[in-house]
């Protein structure tokens, strides 16, 4: 049974390794970069690499470095759970890009005591037509979720910008979740179970940042001030 | 400067691809540059009607990477302009019979020869849109100012900004100033604020256009055409020049501000 996943996003490949003893891990993985369809769709890809409650040394890296390199893949940052992310992109010292790391998977599990928060994913961009981002956890992103994309988390859903897309915090059936955002003005919003769409009429702009959340039953939306 | 591969894309059929290439090509050619217009819509080629030199095609781009003509058979010289030359798609074929690879390489080729290679590419995301991307060092997309038109230049330039290619710039078509006025239409600012990347032109709606692309005589090569200056000006910001915005293509403060805080 497979026991690494892939997971494409907008700002690279999720690649979490299961719990198999290490040699299983390396061949399986390299079992599934063989794969003739898998070769075209991984070609180029930055690779952040989930290792879960695994700890890897330095030479186990570098293996798998190397094994991603093979098909022209960049082993970009490394997260595990109790650690913070490691961006190796910047430990190349490669000339930062002018929106350099997109992206930071943050555990945010911090040392002690544990709190009971969720993952966060941080997605430094604007999510554009036509693509999706999945999460297991919250979603933040700094930039415009624009029409025709989708943010899916299980948690909540902070939009940093104009939110005019679809996002489903609360995924499948947390009706705790919220949205905010700076603008909200989703072509439809989902939280947890429920589900609103926009007006059809057209909104005034400027308004303040707002929030939606579930109330009796129902989607409402309400300034963002001492919520 | 060095030779540079400007992929020409959309996203949406219709909303000036070709019409673009063409006349970037010919405004680059009438400033001392030796371009090349690749028409990568294999089986809809048009680029060669636009161009007016659809009788001259012997060979095409799919004879040249199947190996049954040399490019430089397969390369029509322009008929006005020396420096300018159309490869032509094939029209019996299908997108498939190119892949990224050969692209790259084709475009290396040309590379040698030419300081420009202007890629036209096919609407859609699949195969043929992967072609034309590929060998792209720079990406121009053209937009209208249709709701329509935007939301496909935002999933092109989504999967522009997916590979390690530079950011691609703004061709804003076909805009008509009195249904702007009238409110309308979406503005310079409405497009600019969902799309935000950096605006390198903007083509006013005219119908020199339509009747100069039916003469294979595109509009650069006209003396009144509205149109024709606003790609002459595209084409000089290409070399580098500094143009500034005309009144109609004066973006708003607002959305300059806006393209400014996204940088």
């Amino acid at each position: 049974m497979s026991t690494i996943t892939f997971k494409g996003t907008r700002d690279g490949l999720v690649v979490t390794l299961g719990e198999n003893s290490w040699t299983d891990t390396i061949s399986e993985l390299a079992t599934q970069l063989q794969r003739p369809n898998a070769q075209s769709f991984f070609r180029g890809a930055r690779v952040l690499l989930e290792t879960g409650s695994r700890a890897l040394d330095g030479l186990q890296l570098e293996e798998l470095s190397a094994l991603f390199a093979q098909y022209n893949m960049t082993l970009a940052a490394v997260a595990g759970e109790g650690s913070p992310p490691i961006l190796l992109d910047a430990m190349r010292q490669a000339p930062p890009p002018p929106e350099s790391i997109p992206l930071e998977l943050a555990h945010a599990t911090p040392p002690n005591p544990p709190l009971p928060t969720a993952p966060v994913l941080l997605v430094q961009r604007t999510v554009r037509s036509g693509q999706r981002v999945d999460f297991a956890g919250a979603v933040i992103v700094i930039g415009d979720v624009n029409p025709g994309a989708v943010v899916a988390a299980s948690e909540d859903v902070i939009v940093w910008g104009k939110l005019r897309g679809v996002v489903h915090a609360g995924a499948p059936s947390n009706d705790e979740a919220m949205v905010g955002a700076l603008i909200l003005a989703p072509t439809q919003l989902r939280i947890g179970r429920y589900i609103a769409r926009a007006a059809d009429d057209k909104r005034p702009r400027n308004l303040p940042a707002e929030v939606a959340r579930v109330r009796e039953g129902r989607i409402v939306v309400e300034p963002w001030s001492g919520a | 400067m060095a030779s540079q591969v400007i992929t020409i894309t959309s996203g949406k059929g219709g909303v000036g691809k070709t019409t673009a290439t063409a006349n970037l090509g010919i405004a680059l050619a009438q400033r001392g540059r030796r371009v090349v217009c690749l028409d990568a819509d294999i089986g809809l080629r048009n680029l060669d009607v636009v161009m007016g030199l659809e009788n001259r095609i012997v060979y095409d781009l799919v004879d040249v990477i199947e190996q049954r003509a040399h490019l430089r058979q397969a390369l029509i010289q322009d008929k006005r302009l020396p420096e300018l030359f159309l490869l032509p798609a094939a029209q019996t074929r299908e997108k498939t019979a190119i892949n990224e690879t050969q692209m790259r390489a084709l475009c290396a080729q040309l590379k040698t020869e030419f300081d420009f290679i202007l890629v036209d590419s096919p609407a859609g995301i699949e195969h043929g849109f992967k072609n034309a991307l590929a060998p792209a060092d720079q990406v121009l997309v053209v937009v209208t100012p249709e709701v329509s038109s935007v939301r496909d230049a935002d999933r092109i330039i989504g999967l522009v900004e997916a590979t390690e290619k530079p950011a691609p710039q703004l061709i804003l078509n076909r805009m008509q100033p009195t249904l702007i006025k009238r409110g309308e239409m979406l503005d310079i600012a409405d497009v600019l604020e969902i799309l935000a990347i950096e605006l390198i032109g903007i083509v006013p709606e005219d119908e020199t256009i339509i009747t100069s692309a039916n003469r294979g005589q595109p509009a650069v090569l006209l003396d009144h055409s509205a149109a024709g200056a606003a790609f002459i000006r595209i084409a000089r910001r290409l070399l580098g020049e500094q143009v500034p915005f005309g009144a109609l293509e004066e973006p708003s403060l607002l959305a300059r501000l806006a393209n400014f805080f996204r940088r």
